[in-house]
């Protein structure tokens, strides 16, 4: 009764998103609503790798710029047909992760979180440095609108749909496997490696995979964003966005899909506050968005700083050890 | 446990106390922003410009300038009894809030025109924004990439490097410099300029003996410049409009460089002077009169314009205007002249064909002479070759 009603729930909720263009009409704001489903791709994989299987990344948004830039590049420069262009930028995330994953395979906590750090630095040198595919710190322009053979999907409605409707299937598709045997192999890893290992999950595989799928989906992000925004560099993909993003799930709780998906959708829609919310003066907006970096900072300091008295906003304490520390 | 409680909650009541605070005080900026009688709904312009970032330099007097000139126009009655409402956003200096803010500015402002960007990278960013919808732009950058490939919504209010670098380059070969090191920055003016240069260069009778570039926010040029002091240059050119010019004019005093320095017209900024202290003196660059309006010559339109402005904005500021300023100036004036000119209710494409059909408009920068093959209309007899001497701008007359 109870998962009927959470599922009616549910669903009521995807109908309302899918909605959302027949009632607004103001297309800045469909924008930023887009931007919005862009970042939930994203944050559904990296629940599944730090809220599920404990694997911390700072280097999320290094997978979004390659899945960007990459179908970018294949559409834009090599003029190959919008869905190829998908599937070979998901393809190079995919790939750029599983490569990230297996030499990290040793690390954990701390030193997993430096060397994605790392990566996302290094990303961000390779996004200005690499000028003939990249546009070097200029950026890349007129990346083409995504388009089905003759359809090509160019207002803002359209666009919102085709981002929601694709964030929808992954959070759909996120919540199918946390309930099946990958996902308990995550959680099992989350809370001991060598329990994991005794009851028969190959701990190795599963962190790698994990890793791989969330850099997937990273990349399907970007490559989404891309399109949507026409215009693409190096600076949007900075370490501001990863830890943003590593905030939303700090944030929005372990073993959780909806936590960390509405703390990213405040942290996103926080710095556009000035547009969305009408009768915000002007001085105002630009203070919050001044302050946004500082406002997501602060939130995980207090979080972390509450939790580890604590043992978390929304579990109870003292269950299992912490994700983030070195054991 | 409690004690925890305790501390957040008054976290809580000082971050709300805050909020309250923040809000009341905007409310407060928010109502009294727009002075004198608004009869007439208002025509709204946007600016994008960098208020932050490696062309705040650039970007901040370009807002004051724009800001005193709508002044001026508001309290003489507006365009045909509107008043003029300007949309400041700030890019950062970075390509990708350039974009975004067009596209807040169009879809969310309704702008009858944007003034911007103050580069040249974040001007072309926001080009494809401004082609779909047909809102008229006028650039204060230099690249000559903004209007070489005419766009028909994008006019320029600087001379561009394709006009400015054959002007340099005589005046460095003028001085029997033949050998000369190039300095750029990666970005789209330093990358737009490099092209010209090398291009240019060999008709000058000059040869590049060394070529070394530098990204925007770099720190530390000195693996570049012991480069360049290794080819033994005859001169050395950098090309570049943000902060990183101080840096080398500075570090080639320090490795003992005494070649002269040369440069353009970004470099016309006071953190230049102030930033590399005694590296800057001897150095030379090539701009508008603007910096020393004797220049115009005495008795004509573009002296009476420009030492107009110079004072206004003196007695408002506290200190000169610079180029930037004078392209703000400039950038302004092409809108609400056009603005003028234009018939019935105005719409952005009404507005893009009266700014095409701008002719001998007298600016700060220059004459300006728009036609629909070009949408810059300077020359090289704007121009003139300054050098650094004592901290302040002197005419460089050999």
């Amino acid at each position: 009764m109870k998962a009927r009603y959470r599922q009616a729930l549910v669903a009521l909720g995807a109908a309302a998103l899918l909605a959302v263009p027949l009632v607004v009409s103001d297309r800045y704001v469909l924008k930023v609503l887009t931007f919005v489903g862009v970042n939930s791709i994203i944050v559904v994989g990296l629940a599944l790798l730090f809220g599920f299987a404990g694997q911390v990344s700072l280097g999320h948004a290094a997978f979004f710029g390659i899945g960007a830039y990459a179908s970018a590049y294949l559409a834009g420069t090599l003029r190959m047909p919008w869905p190829a262009s998908l599937a070979g930028a998901v393809a190079v995330a995919a790939l750029a992760g599983w490569a990230v994953a297996m030499p990290s395979l040793r690390l954990k906590g701390h030193y997993l979180a430096m060397a994605t750090l790392g990566f996302n630095e290094i990303m961000s040198v390779v996004f200005i440095e690499a000028k003939a595919v990249t546009g070097g710190i200029d950026g890349m322009g007129n990346v083409p609108f995504p388009s089905l053979g003759a359809l090509e999907l160019r207002t803002p409605a359209t666009l919102y749909l085709l981002v929601w409707g694709v964030a929808l299937l992954v959070i759909a598709a996120a919540a199918n496997v946390v309930r099946r045997k990958p996902g308990r192999a995550m959680r099992a890893l989350h809370a001991t490696e060598p329990g994991a290992a005794a009851s028969g999950v190959n701990v190795a595989a599963v962190k790698v995979q994990t890793f791989a799928l969330s850099a997937a989906l990273a990349g399907l992000a970007g490559a989404l964003y891309a399109h949507t925004v026409g215009f693409i560099s190096p600076s949007t993909f900075g370490l501001d966005l990863s830890i943003l993003l590593m905030a939303s799930v700090v944030l929005g709780g372990r073993e959780s899909l909806a936590g960390p998906l509405a703390a990213m959708a405040v942290f996103t829609l926080l710095p556009y506050a000035g547009a969305l919310v009408p009768g915000v003066s002007r001085v105002a907006a630009e203070t919050i968005q001044d302050w946004v970096p500082d406002l997501v900072g602060l939130t995980v300091v207090v979080v972390l700083i509450v939790k580890s008295r604590r043992g978390g906003l929304t579990r109870p304490s003292g269950t299992t050890t912490d994700a983030g520390d070195v054991r | 446990m409690s004690r925890v409680r305790a501390r957040f909650g008054a976290a809580l009541v000082v971050a709300a106390v805050l909020a309250g605070a923040l809000g009341g005080c905007g409310a407060k900026q928010g109502g009294g922003t727009e002075g004198g009688q608004a009869d007439k709904e208002p025509y709204r312009i946007g600016a994008v410009v960098s208020l932050t970032g490696t062309y705040a330099g650039l970007g901040v007097p370009e807002k004051k300038a724009i800001e005193l000139q709508r002044d001026a126009v508001n309290a003489s009655g507006g365009i045909n009894g509107h008043p003029v409402e300007v949309i400041f956003e700030d890019d950062a200096t970075d390509p990708a809030k350039a974009a975004a803010a067009a596209t807040k500015l169009i879809d969310q402002d309704g702008v009858l025109a944007i003034i911007g960007a103050t580069g040249t990278a974040q001007t072309m960013a926001m080009r494809s924004e401004v082609q779909r919808a047909g809102v008229p732009q006028v650039s204060m950058a230099g690249g000559s990439v903004i209007t070489d490939q005419l766009d028909p919504m994008v006019f320029q209010t600087p001379w561009p490097n394709r006009i400015v670098v054959p002007f340099v380059l005589k005046a460095i070969a003028g001085k029997g410099l033949a050998k000369v090191a190039l300095i750029s920055d990666s970005g789209g003016y330093g990358k737009d300029g490099h092209a010209i240069i090398a291009k240019e260069a060999p008709a000058a009778g000059i040869t590049i003996v060394a070529d070394e570039t530098f990204n925007p926010g770099d720190t530390d040029m000195s693996s570049q410049l012991t480069k360049i002091r290794a080819a033994k240059p005859d001169a050395v050119l950098m090309w570049n409009a943000g902060k990183e010019a101080a840096l080398i004019a500075k570090g080639m005093k320090q490795l003992g460089m005494t070649q002269p320095l040369f440069g353009g017209p970004g470099n016309g900024r006071k953190e230049f002077i102030q930033g590399a202290g005694d590296g800057a003196e001897g150095f030379r660059f090539a701009a508008g009169k603007i910096l020393v309006p004797s220049a115009y010559g005495t008795d004509t339109e573009a002296y009476r314009v420009a030492t107009e402005f110079i004072d206004s904005y003196t007695q408002k500021y506290g200190e000169p205007p610079d180029i930037f300023a004078g392209h703000a100036y400039d950038a302004f004036l092409i809108v609400v002249d056009a603005l003028k000119r234009v018939e019935g209710e105005p719409t952005p494409a009404k507005l893009r064909d009266a700014i095409e059909q701008t002719k001998g408009l007298v600016g700060v920068g220059g004459t300006f002479s728009y036609s629909p093959t070009d949408h810059n209309g300077l020359t090289e007899s704007e121009l003139v070759l300054y050098r650094v001497e004592n901290g302040a701008w002197v005419l460089d007359t050999q």
